[in-house]
């Protein structure tokens, strides 16, 4: 037997013909076609049963009630829970992709200590007993030195359990520093005091309105509650209800308003005291209202016998039409027949407050805007402008004091809100930043942040850096890194939106009464503690009155206790509410000496001088004037943007990295600018790199940037994407009020 | 049952937007996005390889300051029916059976582990309503928990697009089955992003049943390939005869012309 | 080196030979084609503990459904979580090994049992049980076979390059099967599914719609 090539050949083919008669290689063709459908590493979902856990939203500030989908104990999904007063079935873009927050690589997983330097990013994870124990014993030490009154608390939101804790820990620890970040809210609630004498809430009964005059109000782009003003919206335009739209951009919403009045910005308060020139001198305001149920319409003379002029004298001697338009660059007869349209409907409805609302504004202007709304006898009144009083379902005892604590709470508030000079203003949060560097030592020796992102949405964020740096003792209540808790010194992490029990009330602008409840979803993902139960330790060790201050064992005893007999319905509804609440009427609204609307605030009477404009900062230097814009894809407020979200972020607002600035095609050949051009864009208060997006519906040399980007921290989607506003723009302090009137700043945009 | 009862039984799903109430906000992406398992990445502005079922055009009418006006345009997959049944565009170059055509529903299906990424199917649909998965999907740590089970998780190489949410058909039918029903009424199979709609802009429904809000609104004429008769209502580039199952509302005659490319000259062509 | 003439002879000679080895060849790799190479393709692998169909549905009233039900929204629950074994198990009742296990590691601790599913289909597989049970009224036997009188469970072979059961294809690696429930590939499911004219309308195939079985 001899063993050759054809004999290697024979076994080859034999084999060959072995395997092809098997199985072997369409097994294995066939597997391996199924193995290139579905690799290894591509995630398979695990199944289960699908059930929901309706809950309140805390991600947005519209209050979006929520039905979370979850599989077995995973959440998947978040929908709109139908029933809900105002979001009725959906919720806000936010809201929707709230899940990529609760499941982010980025939550704060337990409490944290600062290591390095401030802003540096190093920490160090430490225990509970640990962070409390630090905490109390730097709280401690502030009281033991007289200095109590040096704490202070900034919160997104006065109402509900939760800063109801904090003003009860800050009024047992001796401070009187509770701080709201500001929003247009604020300069709502001063009209409402001046005007009513009442300390209420603006809300409005947008629905049934007929006609809705709105003075730059981004209805459909975030203004009040997101979810119920886009029903509304979408109502008017089933019921052919006119929107007429004011502001200097064409914004979504005046895209779809009826009319779009592109104003120079600033001026809106001039217009609408032309507008009520007009309703005056054609004698089309509700006499019945004005004259019964009003003051200072008239000229009067006051107690001291001084001749004091009225609302009426005022706006015709100085705000007639053709000097509105001359200001506002809307023409005089556009301007009457405004008037006209307005003033004949049977429910017109004017409201300001800018985009999204989240600077307060002139407080002169919401006063002129509230009195076309009390001249037409809009108020309290079906499709109207309704004052309501705020949520009071809490009634706890007061905090117990010290001699510390009564010592400390004598001291005038470090931010000047309820001072002789702002006596009206209740928070000031934008001027904290100028008192604390201007001061030798910061008046505040020690700051708790809860649900706000002072560094990131205050105005002027170099100079709130600053002042925070100051700051020796800064403590972070986030679930998130954000921009403020990079400052912190220690981070108690709060539990995640849909991993704790809060009540949510008063949906803004929302005009029923409203409580709902926010409820975990999923138990904790991390060693987090709810913020309410932290406060309650740190109380508890820092014992005495402060502790006694906290009959609680925990937040669930604190909010089942303040619930009361609610406690069971609201857990079974997840809201309470009251759908057939009327505002009372107009002979019981109103709370001033008289019993009257004041038109004129007696101790508030612009009327002997002329109206100031407030002025924006910046000099005739700067060729352009910078203003910003919201989105409702751009979470401007303490949450930022999830990846979702900033994945609907168009082009032309985020290219890469770089922001794009809206700039008239007019302009922006003026001054040599192309599309998509990089140029440096400079206002007095800091530089930055942009492109240019020439865009017609901006008013000529007028630059619109977004709001909303720019964030250092919160996560790697996020974080470096554009520039943030509030590094451009300063607060501007309104002189009548104390708050915040800045709605734009100089510029200029040069070629890079 | 008889012939034509059972011909009538065929659905034909399909959707109105009304583009007078959309406002823009972008939930109806996001809504699509969570529903489907649509992954994301660090930068995701280059918007040719952004992966977004349902996207949402901001349309211009090309005028200067102050008569600029601005409109959005939220656009899924047209599901088109083309001009005899199921002749669309993207199903007819498909050489891998990856993308079909239901005569039962008229949606246009797209199964991932069939796709082998060619891209005609791509190349074919004027809509731009498909994507390909340049790179493998990639959760950060832990957010792959947020995956829905219903919608399988596509690879790298593959095209996807709408479905109109078919899983919720499926799970519709399986809760009218427990029911003993065959049918499903029009709120049971509704898609994600008109559930999320905040606006109430997006209607959804059978188009072949006249009790049905789509049927209604659009009044498609079935002698013109679905024209709809309403006359504030149009479909996107009509003239290309793609017959497509989304129709638009609105009431600005510079956006219902911005639907199909007409010249400016030119009237809007009904019949 | 040999002449051109020796060259005929030794290839004649060498014929045999070559026939030998081709059918040495040929019958080596039948015997790796059918025998060696399934046993390497599938790795065995052992459920967590023993389970006895048989016994349990003797103890339930609703046949297979009792413990494999339905959710209220139409859904299949698939394999009973711990909880509905707990019910009865909170304690060890019989005298098996198996139970001893199932209440001690799993019921114990809290631990769901990580049963291997010899039916699980690929992710991107659409199963609608609803569909075939209530709607179709077919019995689970038609696709699980004879499983619920089974006294123990069979070893789990996974395909090492699919990760998928052994039981999709079939237990014959030839892919032949004699009963309904022998396979579960696409091609069985679209053999009944063409038979019974279940959504036969897909403009591409004239067949069955790919959206009914796909996701």
């Amino acid at each position: 037997m001899k063993i050759d090539r054809r004999s290697f050949l024979s076994l080859g083919v034999g084999a060959g013909a072995g395997i092809a008669l098997s199985p072997l290689p369409w097994k294995l063709t066939d597997d391996s076609s199924i193995w290139t459908q579905m690799w290894p590493w591509t995630p398979v979902p695990r199944d289960g049963a699908v059930n929901y856990v309706n809950t309140a939203s805390t991600i947005c500030s519209g209050g979006c009630g929520l039905s979370v989908r979850k599989i077995d104990d995973r959440a998947v999904k978040v929908e709109g829970l139908k029933g809900y007063p105002g979001s009725n079935g959906n919720a806000c873009i936010h809201c929707m992709a709230g899940i990529q927050m609760l499941y982010s690589p980025n939550a704060v997983k337990s409490p944290m200590k600062r290591t390095g330097k401030r802003g540096e990013g190093k920490w160090q994870p430490i225990s509970w007993d640990e962070a409390i124990s630090e905490t109390a014993k730097k709280l401690g030490e502030l009281r033991e030195s007289g200095k109590a009154s040096t704490l202070a608390c900034i919160l997104n939101s006065d109402y509900g359990t939760i800063p109801a804790l904090f003003k009860q820990f800050l009024n047992a620890f001796g401070s009187p520093n509770f701080m709201r970040t500001p929003s247009y809210q604020d300069a709502y609630e001063m009209t409402l005091a001046l005007m009513h004498q009442t300390d209420s809430m603006a809300v409005f009964d947008a629905e049934n309105a007929d006609f809705v005059l709105s003075f730059g109000s981004g209805i459909i782009d975030g203004w009040g509650s997101s979810v119920r003003m886009f029903k509304a919206n979408s109502s008017w335009k089933e019921k052919n209800v006119k929107l007429v739209q004011i502001e200097p951009r064409l914004s979504n919403t005046a895209a779809k308003s009826d009319q779009w009045l592109p104003v120079n910005p600033g001026t809106e308060l001039i217009l609408a005291l032309g507008i009520a020139h007009v309703i005056i001198t054609e004698s089309l305001y509700n006499k019945d209202f004005v004259e019964k149920y009003a003051e200072g319409f008239e000229d009067w003379t006051d107690n001291e016998g001084n001749k004091q002029k009225g609302f009426k004298n005022f706006v015709l001697e100085g705000y007639s039409p053709s000097y509105a338009a001359r200001v506002t660059g809307i023409e005089a007869n556009t301007i009457v027949k405004l008037a006209k349209d307005f003033a004949g409907a049977s429910a017109p409805l004017a409201l300001c407050g800018r985009g999204q609302g989240t600077t307060p504004g002139s407080i002169h202007e919401f006063m002129a805007v509230h009195a076309l709304n009390a001249l037409v006898g809009n108020i309290n009144k079906k499709g109207g402008i309704w004052a309501m009083p705020k949520p009071d379902y809490i009634k706890w005892e007061q905090a117990k004091l010290d001699d510390t604590a009564r010592e400390g709470l004598k001291v005038p508030r470090a931010d000047g809100a309820g001072t002789e000079k702002f006596p009206h203003a209740k928070y000031l949060l934008t001027r904290l930043p100028e008192v604390i560097n201007s001061a030798k030592e910061s008046p505040i020796q020690a700051l708790f942040v809860s649900g706000a992102n002072p560094a990131y949405t205050l105005p002027d964020t170099k100079a709130v850096a600053k002042a925070f740096a100051s700051i020796p003792f800064i403590v972070s209540f986030t679930s998130h890194m954000d921009e403020t808790a990079e400052m912190a010194d220690i981070i108690l992490p709060n539990h995640g939106h849909f991993e704790r029990y809060e009540d949510i009330p008063a949906p803004p602008g929302y005009n029923k009464p409203v409580v709902g409840l926010a409820r975990p979803v999923i138990s904790p993902q991390h060693n987090t503690r709810h913020v309410g139960d932290t406060l309650i330790a740190i109380a508890g060790k820092l014992g005495g009155t402060i502790a006694e201050s906290f009959p609680w064992k925990s937040y669930e005893e604190c909010l089942e206790k303040t619930m009361g007999e609610n406690w069971t319905s609201i857990q079974e509804s997840g809201v309470i509410t009251n759908p057939d609440y009327e505002a009372p009427g107009w002979d019981t609204a109103f709370e001033t000496s008289s019993k009257k609307f004041a038109f004129i605030p007696g101790n508030h009477n612009p009327g002997n001088n002329s109206l100031q404009i407030p002025v924006i900062e910046g000099n005739d230097n700067y060729r352009l004037t910078l203003i910003p814009y919201d989105s409702m894809r751009l979470a401007a407020g303490p949450v930022g943007n999830t990846p979702f979200v900033t994945k609907t972020v168009s082009e032309k607002v985020l290219k890469g990295n770089d922001i794009c600035i809206e700039i008239n095609p007019k302009t922006a050949e003026k001054y040599g600018l192309k599309q998509g051009q990089y140029a440096i864009l400079t206002t007095p208060k800091g530089k930055a790199k942009v492109k240019t997006e020439l865009s017609p519906g901006i008013m000529p040399d007028i630059i619109a940037m977004p709001r909303g980007l720019g964030h250092t921290g919160i996560d790697e989607y996020l974080a470096g994407k554009g520039i943030n506003i509030n590094e451009l723009i300063g607060p501007v302090e309104d002189p009548a009020s104390g708050l915040d009137a800045a709605w734009g700043i100089k510029a200029d945009l040069v070629k890079a | 049952m008889s012939k034509a009862q059972e011909h009538n039984k065929a659905k034909k799903y399909g959707m109105v937007i009304d583009l007078d109430k959309c406002t823009g906000c972008g939930a109806c992406m996001v809504a699509c996005m969570a529903e489907n398992n649509v992954p994301f990445k660090k930068d995701e502005s280059d918007k040719l390889l952004s992966i977004t079922w349902m996207k949402v055009y901001k349309l211009t009418n090309g005028k200067d300051f102050p008569d600029a006006d601005i409109c959005y345009l939220p656009r899924p997959c047209q599901h088109c029916e083309g001009q005899h049944s199921g002749h669309s565009p993207c199903v007819s170059v498909c050489p891998a059976t990856a993308t079909d055509y239901s005569t039962d529903t008229g949606i246009v299906s797209q199964i991932y582990t069939r796709c082998f990424g060619c891209r005609y199917c791509m190349a074919a649909c004027p809509y731009h309503a498909r994507h390909f998965n340049w790179w493998d999907p990639v959760w950060p740590a832990g957010m792959e928990k947020m995956l829905s089970p219903d919608v399988s998780v596509r690879m790298r190489g593959i095209v996807e697009k709408c479905s109109f949410c078919f899983h919720r058909y499926q799970r519709a039918k399986d809760k009218a089955y427990m029911e003993d029903r065959r049918e499903l009424e029009e709120h049971e199979y509704q898609t994600a992003c008109t559930q999320a709609c905040p606006a109430g802009a997006i209607i959804f429904g059978d188009l072949n049943n006249p009790d049905h809000e789509v049927h209604k609104i659009a009044q498609p004429d079935p002698g013109h390939h679905g024209r709809p008769k309403n006359p504030n209502a149009f479909r996107l580039l009509e003239r290309l005869g793609t017959n497509p199952k989304v129709y638009y509302l609105s009431s600005r005659e510079w956006v219902r012309k911005a639907g199909d490319n007409y010249l400016k000259t030119e009237k809007i062509n009904k019949h | 080196m040999s002449t051109l003439d020796d060259k005929p002879k030794e290839v004649s000679d060498s014929g045999g030979f070559a026939i030998l080895f081709f059918i040495v060849g040929l019958v080596a790799s039948l015997v790796v084609g059918w025998v060696v190479f399934p046993k390497l393709l599938y790795s065995q692998k052992k459920q967590p503990f023993d389970f006895n169909h048989q016994l349990h549905n003797e103890l339930v009233d609703d046949g297979c459904q009792s413990c494999h039900f339905f959710r209220e929204d139409g859904s299949y629950a698939g394999v009973p979580k711990l909880e509905q074994c707990s019910g009865c198990h909170e304690e060890v009742q019989g005298e098996t090994e198996d139970e001893a296990v199932f209440v001690n590691e799993y019921v114990a601790n809290n631990r769901e049992v990580p049963w291997l599913i010899y039916s699980r289909q690929p992710d991107c597989v659409f199963f609608s049980h609803a569909a075939h049970v209530k709607a179709g009224q077919m019995d689970c036997k038609t696709c699980h076979g004879d499983i619920g009188t089974s006294t123990t469970l069979k070893v789990y072979e996974e395909n090492r390059i699919t990760g998928y059961s052994r039981d999709i294809w079939g237990k014959n690696i030839a892919g032949f099967k004699k009963n309904t429930w022998d396979r579960m590939k696409m091609d069985d499911c679209s053999e009944c599914h063409v038979k019974l004219g279940v959504n036969q309308t897909s403009v591409q195939t004239q067949k069955g719609a790919c959206f009914v079985c796909h996701k």
